[in-house]
C-alpha cells in the first residue's frame, strides 16, 4: 500500500544507507535501519532500499542483523530475485559458532515466503534437525512446516516426518512440542499428527516438564487418543489430575476438556469434573484480567446449560461492579439469569433490579431482558418489578419493559391480567419501531381487559401519516381489527379511517396488501373474520420447544475451551460457514472498501450481542416448496438419516402441524388423522439454503414413527441440529396427547 | 496459532506489527483499527470477528495489543500469553506506555521474534530470554564467550527456566505478598461480596540452584503439620487462614504439597510468581465507606461520605482515592473536606478525594454540594456507587509467611547467610459500597 510522501523518505533513507560515514558509525547505521522498519510498521512502502538493506546484513552486530533479517521477511516476496543475494549470508551464518546466530539465520531464512527459496533452506534444515543446541532444534522443526507451506499442496516429505516423530523424544520440552505443532502443519491434509499409544504416553510423562503453552497444546493433541481399555483410560485421567489446578486458566480448561471427552462414557465423572474445575473457573470469573474473565464467563454459561444449579451457590460472585466493562457485565447478568433458584431468586431480582436503572442505557435493557427470562419461572415477582420500572416513565425501560411483557404473555398466559393492569400510560413514553410493536400487538390480543385500549389504538391511527416504520404499521392494522372483534361499537370508526388510509394514500406495498387484504376478509363477513383471526392463538405448552431442556454434556464438549462459547453457537456456525466456503479465499478487504463495508459488521454484530445464544441451524420462515418440486428433489435425493422414535396413539395432524410451523418447519403433505399407515411430508431450510427433506411413517402396529431425512447438501452438523428439532416437537406433541 | 500481532496507541496508529503466518495480511493490522479502535460505540467484546479472522484485544493504559488469528483457538491461552507479553515487556522498560514503546521498538521486535516462532510461544521466561535478548545501547556488540557457553548449557538443562551457573556475591530474597481485595457493599453497610485475590512474587538473587521451602499461615498447612505448629498458633494471635483456591509456580514440586502439604521449589533466578491464591472467608476490609445522599428538592443533592480506617493505629495506609461519581445534569459542585484534596472532574463525571496517608482506626469526611439541572425526567437517577482505591502494608486475607528456609548442598552457604526481605502490599481491586 504506498502512502502518498513515501517516496521522497525512501530516497533519503537510501542515500543515508549508502552514505559511508553512516555506514562506518555503528550507532547512526542502526538508527538508519530502525527508522527503514519504523516506517515499514506504518504501512509505508519501503522495498525500495532492499538491496542496502541486504548489504546491511553482513555485520556483525547482531542486533542490526535482528533488525535487516525482520526487513528481508517482509519483503523478500516483493524482491524475489533480490533477497536471493542475501541467502548467501544468511547460509553462512547457519554455520556459525553462536547458536544464537545459527538458530536466527535459519529462522529468518525459512519466513521468507518467496518461491524457489526451497532448494537453499532444505540442507540447514537438516542440519538444524540434528544441532547440538537445543535453541537451533527449535527453529528448525518449525522451519519443516514453513518449508512444507512454501510447498504448497506437494506432496509430504516422508523422510523428513519420520525425523520429526523421532524427535518427539527431544529431550528439550519445547523441541518435543514444536514437532507437534510441525507435524501437525505438514499432516493437515491427512488428518494432522496421528498420537498412539507409546506417543501418548510418552506425551503425558513429558507433561509437567512443559511451560504452560506446551501444555495447553498437548493437552488439545491428546484428546485424539482413543484410550484402549476403561483402565488406561483412568490411568490417563489420574496423570492429568493436577492439570486440573493449574495456574494457568488455559491449561485448566485444556485439562477439563480432554476430561470430559475421554470420559464421554461416564456422566458420573464428567460431573466430577466441572466440580473440581468450580474453584479455578470462579477465580477466573473474578481476576483482576478483565478478557480472561470474559472468556471464564463464555464457559461458565456453557456449563450451566447441562448443571443448571452449578454455580448457584455462588450467585453472588457474579454481581456486577460499577467500574467493570461493559462485555463483562453483560455476560454476569446471563448467567445470573440462568443460575436462579428458590432459595437466591429474591437476592437475585433485588440485584437485577438495580441495574435496571443503570446510567447505560444498553446495560440496563439487557438487565430488564434477563428480568423477563426469569420471568418463565418466577413469573409473579418478576411481573411486579418490572411493573415497577413502568413507574419510573423511562423511553428505553418502557419500551424494553413492554416487549418483556409482550413475550411472557405468551408463555405464561397466566400473568395477562397483571400485565394488562399495568399497560395503561405506557404510550406516552414508547419512540421505538420495536416498542410501539409489542404494545399495539398487546392491545389488539388482550384488548378486552384493557378499558382504555381503543383510544390508545385511536391516538396511532391519528398520527399515521407520520409513523416512520411500516411494520409498526402492519401491527396496529392487525391489532385494531381484533379489537373492533370484541369491541366493535368504539373502533368501526377508526378502522374505517385507517383502512382508508392504508389503501388509498400508504406508499409501503406491504401495508397497502395488508389493508386491503382486512378490507376484502371484512367483505367477506364478520363471522369469517373471527374464524381467521380469532383461530387458536397459541399453545402455550409448545413454550417448551422455546427454552430448551437441559442438554447433555457431551452436546458441547468438543466446543468447549474454543471460540465457539465466546461467539456463541449461532454467530460461530456462520463464521465457519463463511470460512469454509472461502477456504484460504479472498483475504479481508481491502481499506478502500472499508469505508463503504465498515458499518455492515458493527450492525451484524449488534444483533448478535442481543441473542448471542440460539441452535447453530437456523431454519428460515416461509421456505415454500411447491409438491411437484418436492416430490422431484425427494427422488433425486438418498436418505441422509433415518430413525425411529416411540409414538403411541394416533395422530393430530392439525396440532403437528401448527407445532412444526413454529419451529419453521413446513408441511408439504399429511394423511388424514386415523389412516392407516399414516405418512407425512415436510420440509425445511436453513439459513445457508440447505434442504430438509423429512418423511414421517407411523406403522399402526409397531407404535413408532418412522423418520427419514434427506439434505442437498451433505452436513450433519445442521442435519443433527434438525433432527433434534424435530424430535423435540415430536416429543411435545406425543406428551400432550398423553 | 497466532497469526499476527499489533499494537497501536490510543488513536489508532501501529507502533508494531509482526506478522507469522500466510494467511494474515497487512490489512489486518487496519481492519482492527477501523473496526475496533475507531468504532463509535463502547467495545462489546475483547474477541472481534471480522471476516472470519478474530481479534484478541488487550488494552494497557491507552496502548492496544492485539492477536490475531484465522483457527479455532483457546481463547484463555491467547489472553494468557497477551498478558505474559505485557509482563515481559515491563520488565524489560517498565511502564507499557506510548512513549516506552516507541523508545524500545526495536527491543520488542527481539521480544516478539524470540517469544513467538510460525505464531507458537515459544521461550517466555522473563530468566530465560535474558541469554537471547541483546538488549538495545546497553550491550555490546559482541557476545562475550561466557553467554554464548551458557545458551550451549540452557540446552542440557531439564528444566526450562532456569539458567545454570549463577554466582551472586550476596545472596539475596525478596518477597513480595501483593493482595488485591475487592468487595461490593450495599448501602446498609452488608457485604454483597467479598474476595481477596492474591500473589506471592518472590525475587531470588541465588547462587546455585538453591532449594527453597515456604510456609504460610494456611489451614491445611498448618493443621498437617501437627503438633510443633499448636503451641505456635497460640503465641501468635492471629490464628490460620483458609484459602480457596491456590496455584503455584511449575517449579513447585506439586506431589510434595499434596502429600506433605509443604511447599518446596528450586526458584528460577530473578523475579517470577511463586504462586497464586483466592480467598473469600474472614478478610480484613481496610475502609469501610458510609455514604449519605440527602435529596432538597429536585435540583440539589447533599452528599456525605465518610471513610473509617479499619486496621492496626501504627499502620499506614498509602494512595488514597475516592471516587463519588456524579450525575450527567451535574451543573455545579461545591465541596468540603477535612482532609487532603477534593476536586470535581467534570470530564470524568466525578469528585475525586485524594489523600496521601492515613492511619489506622481513624476517620474522615468530605461532604459535597451538587446542583443539578432540572431533568425533564420525573425520576431522578439512583447515586452510582462510590469507589474507592488504596494502598496498605498488610495482607487484608491475613496472610502471614512464616519461614523461607534455603538449602544449597553443593556451594557453601547457609541459610542464615541468605538476606530475606518480605513486604505484604493489600492493594483495592473493585471496592465498591452502593448508596
Amino acid at each position: 500500500m504506498p502512502y502518498l510522501g513515501s517516496e521522497d523518505v525512501v530516497k533519503e533513507l537510501k542515500k543515508a544507507l549508502c552514505n559511508p560515514h553512516v555506514q562506518a558509525d555503528r550507532l547512526r547505521y542502526r538508527n538508519v535501519i530502525q527508522r527503514v522498519i519504523r516506517h515499514m510498521t506504518q504501512g509505508l512502502d519501503m522495498s525500495g532500499v532492499f538491496m542496502e538493506m541486504v548489504k546491511a546484513s553482513a555485520t556483525v552486530d547482531i542486533v542490526q542483523k535482528k533488525l535487516v533479517y525482520l526487513y528481508m521477511c517482509t519483503y523478500a516476496p516483493l524482491k524475489p530475485d533480490l533477497a536471493l543475494l542475501a541467502i548467501n549470508t544468511l547460509c553462512k551464518d547457519c554455520s556459525d559458532p553462536n547458536p544464537m546466530v545459527r538458530g536466527l539465520a535459519l529462522r529468518s531464512m525459512c519466513s521468507l515466503r518467496m518461491p524457489g527459496v526451497q532448494e537453499y533452506i532444505q540442507q540447514p534444515i537438516l542440519n538444524g534437525l540434528r544441532d547440538k543446541a537445543s535453541y537451533v532444534r527449535r527453529v528448525a522443526v518449525l522451519g519443516c512446516a514453513k518449508m512444507h507451506n512454501l510447498h504448497g499442496d506437494s506432496e509430504v516429505d516422508g523422510a523428513l516426518v519420520n525425523e520429526l516423530y523421532s524427535l518427539l523424544r527431544d529431550q528439550d520440552p519445547i523441541v518435543v512440542v514444536n514437532c507437534l505443532r510441525s507435524l501437525e502443519e505438514i499432516l493437515k491434509q491427512e488428518g494432522g499428527v496421528v498420537i498412539n499409544k507409546p506417543i501418548a504416553h510418552h506425551l503425558l510423562n513429558r507433561m509437567p516438564k512443559l511451560d504452560q503453552w506446551g501444555q495447553a497444546e498437548v493437552l488439545n493433541f491428546l484428546l485424539r487418543y482413543q484410550p484402549r481399555s476403561e483402565e488406561e483410560l483412568f490411568d490417563i485421567l489420574n496423570l492429568l489430575d493436577s492439570f486440573l489446578k493449574s495456574s494457568s486458566p488455559g491449561v485448566v480448561m485444556g485439562a477439563t476438556k480432554l476430561f470430559l471427552i475421554l470420559a464421554k462414557k461416564f456422566p458420573h465423572v464428567q460431573t466430577d469434573v466441572l466440580v473440581q474445575v468450580k474453584g479455578p473457573l470462579l477465580a477466573a470469573c473474578s481476576s483482576e484480567s478483565r478478557e480472561l474473565c470474559f472468556a471464564a464467563l463464555c464457559h461458565v454459561r456453557q456449563i450451566l446449560h447441562s448443571l443448571p444449579g452449578h454455580f448457584s451457590s455462588h450467585y453472588k460472585k457474579f454481581f456486577c461492579s460499577y467500574s467493570e466493562p461493559h462485555y463483562i457485565k453483560l455476560q454476569k447478568v446471563e448467567v445470573l439469569c440462568e443460575l436462579v433458584n428458590d432459595e437466591n431468586v429474591q437476592q437475585v431480582l433485588e440485584e437485577l433490579r438495580g441495574y435496571c436503572t443503570d446510567v447505560s442505557a444498553d446495560f440496563a435493557q439487557a438487565a430488564i431482558f434477563a428480568i423477563g427470562g426469569i420471568a418463565r419461572t418466577y413469573t409473579d415477582q418478576c411481573v411486579q418489578i418490572l411493573t415497577e420500572l413502568l413507574g419510573l416513565r423511562q423511553e428505553h425501560i418502557t419500551t424494553v419493559v413492554v416487549q418483556t411483557f409482550r413475550d411472557l404473555v405468551w408463555l405464561c398466559p397466566q400473568c395477562t391480567e397483571a400485565v394488562c393492569q399495568a399497560l395503561p400510560g405506557c404510550e406516552e413514553n414508547i419512540q421505538d419501531s420495536e416498542g410501539k410493536q409489542a404494545l399495539i400487538w398487546l392491545l389488539g390480543v388482550h384488548g378486552e381487559r384493557i378499558p382504555n385500549a381503543p383510544y390508545v389504538l385511536e391516538d396511532f391511527v391519528e398520527n399515521v401519516k407520520s409513523e416512520t416504520f411500516p411494520a409498526v404499521k402492519m401491527e396496529l392494522l392487525t391489532a385494531l381489527l381484533r379489537l373492533f372483534l370484541c369491541r366493535p361499537a368504539e373502533c368501526q370508526d377508526m378502522l374505517g379511517r385507517l383502512l382508508h388510509y392504508c389503501i388509498e394514500e400508504e406508499k409501503d406495498m406491504a401495508v397497502r396488501d395488508r389493508g386491503l387484504f382486512y378490507y376484502r376478509l371484512l367483505l367477506a363477513g364478520i363471522d369469517e373474520v373471527k374464524r381467521i383471526l380469532c383461530s387458536p392463538k397459541s399453545d402455550p405448552s409448545l413454550g417448551l420447544l422455546e427454552d430448551q431442556a437441559e442438554r447433555p454434556v457431551n452436546s458441547w464438549a468438543s466446543d468447549f475451551n474454543t471460540l465457539v462459547p465466546v461467539y456463541g453457537k449461532a454467530r460461530w456456525a456462520a463464521i465457519s460457514k463463511y470460512q469454509g466456503a472461502e477456504y484460504r479465499g479472498p483475504e479481508l478487504p481491502n481499506t478502500a472498501s472499508f469505508a463503504t463495508s465498515g458499518p455492515l459488521i458493527p450492525e451484524e454484530h449488534k444483533e448478535t450481542v442481543q441473542e448471542p445464544d440460539s441452535g447453530a441451524l437456523m431454519l428460515v420462515p416461509n421456505c415454500q416448496l411447491t409438491a411437484e418440486y418436492f416430490e422431484k428433489t425427494w427422488f433425486s435425493l438418498k436418505v441422509a438419516h433415518q430413525q425411529v422414535f416411540p409414538w403411541q396413539g394416533a395422530v393430530h395432524p392439525d396440532t403437528l402441524q401448527m407445532a412444526l410451523q413454529v419451529v419453521n418447519i413446513q408441511t408439504i403433505a399429511m394423511s388424514r388423522a386415523g389412516a392407516h399407515p399414516w405418512k407425512a411430508y415436510l420440509s425445511a431450510q436453513d439459513d445457508t439454503g440447505c434442504l430438509f427433506l423429512t418423511e414421517l411413517l407411523l406403522e399402526p402396529e409397531n407404535s413408532e414413527m418412522q423418520i427419514s431425512v434427506k439434505q442437498n447438501e451433505p452436513r450433519t452438523e445442521t442435519l443433527n441440529g434438525f433432527i433434534s428439532v424435530l424430535e423435540t416437537v415430536l416429543g411435545t406433541i406425543g406428551d400432550i396427547k398423553s | 496459532m497466532i497469526g499476527g500481532l499489533f499494537i497501536y496507541n490510543h488513536n489508532g496508529e501501529v507502533l508494531i506489527s509482526q506478522v507469522y503466518q500466510d494467511d494474515t495480511g497487512r490489512n489486518a493490522v487496519d481492519a482492527f483499527q477501523v473496526n475496533v479502535i475507531h468504532a463509535w460505540q463502547q467495545v462489546c467484546s475483547p474477541v472481534t470477528n471480522i471476516a472470519c479472522t478474530s481479534f484478541f484485544h488487550v488494552k494497557r493504559s491507552n496502548i492496544w495489543l492485539a492477536a490475531v488469528t484465522k483457527q479455532n483457538v483457546n481463547a484463555a491461552m491467547v489472553f494468557e500469553f497477551l498478558y505474559k507479553m505485557c509482563d515481559v515487556m515491563a520488565a524489560y522498560f517498565g511502564k507499557i506506555s506510548e512513549e516506552n514503546i516507541k523508545n524500545n521498538f526495536g527491543l520488542i521486535y527481539e521480544l516478539l521474534d524470540e517469544i513467538l516462532d510460525f505464531g507458537y510461544p515459544q521461550n517466555s521466561e522473563t530468566g530465560a530470554l535474558k541469554t537471547f535478548i541483546t538488549q538495545q545501547g546497553i550491550k555490546s556488540q559482541h557476545q562475550t564467550k561466557e553467554e554464548q557457553s551458557q545458551i550451549t548449557s540452557q540446552v542440557t538443562g531439564q528444566i526450562g527456566w532456569w539458567r545454570e551457573g549463577i554466582k551472586y556475591r550476596q545472596n539475596e530474597l525478596f518477597l513480595d505478598v501483593l493482595e488485591s481485595v475487592n468487595l461490593l457493599m450495599s448501602p446498609q453497610g452488608q457485604v454483597l461480596s467479598a474476595h481477596v485475590s492474591g500473589r506471592v512474587v518472590m525475587k531470588s538473587y541465588l547462587s546455585g540452584m538453591p532449594e527453597c521451602k515456604f510456609g504460610m499461615n494456611d489451614k491445611i498447612v498448618i493443621e498437617n503439620q501437627g503438633k510443633g505448629t499448636a503451641d505456635e498458633t497460640s503465641k501468635s494471635g492471629k490464628q490460620s487462614i483458609a484459602i480457596n483456591d491456590c496455584t503455584f509456580h511449575q517449579c513447585v514440586r506439586l506431589s510434595k504439597f499434596d502429600s506433605e502439604h509443604s511447599i518446596s521449589f528450586i526458584p528460577p533466578d530473578g523475579e517470577f510468581e511463586l504462586m497464586r491464591y483466592g480467598t473469600t472467608k474472614d478478610i480484613i476490609l481496610p475502609f469501610r465507606v458510609i455514604p449519605l445522599v440527602r435529596e432538597v428538592g429536585h435540583t440539589k443533592l447533599e452528599v456525605k461520605v465518610v471513610i473509617k480506617s479499619n486496621f492496626k493505629p501504627f499502620l499506614l495506609a498509602q494512595k488514597i482515592e475516592v471516587r463519588i461519581p456524579t450525575l450527567l445534569n451535574t451543573s455545579r459542585v461545591q465541596v468540603i473536606c477535612m482532609k487532603g484534596k477534593a476536586k470535581c472532574k467534570a470530564s470524568e463525571n466525578a469528585i475525586v478525594w485524594k489523600i496521601k496517608r492515613m492511619a489506622g482506626m481513624k476517620e474522615s469526611q468530605i461532604s459535597a454540594e451538587i446542583e443539578l439541572l432540572p431533568a425533564n425526567d420525573k425520576k431522578k437517577w439512583a447515586q452510582p456507587p462510590i469507589s474507592i482505591n488504596f494502598e496498605v502494608p498488610f495482607a487484608p486475607s491475613g496472610l502471614k509467611v512464616r519461614y523461607l528456609k534455603v538449602f544449597e548442598p553443593k556451594l557453601n552457604y547457609s541459610d542464615h547467610d541468605v538476606i530475606k526481605w518480605v513486604h505484604y502490599i493489600g492493594r483495592s481491586g473493585i471496592y465498591e459500597t452502593r448508596c
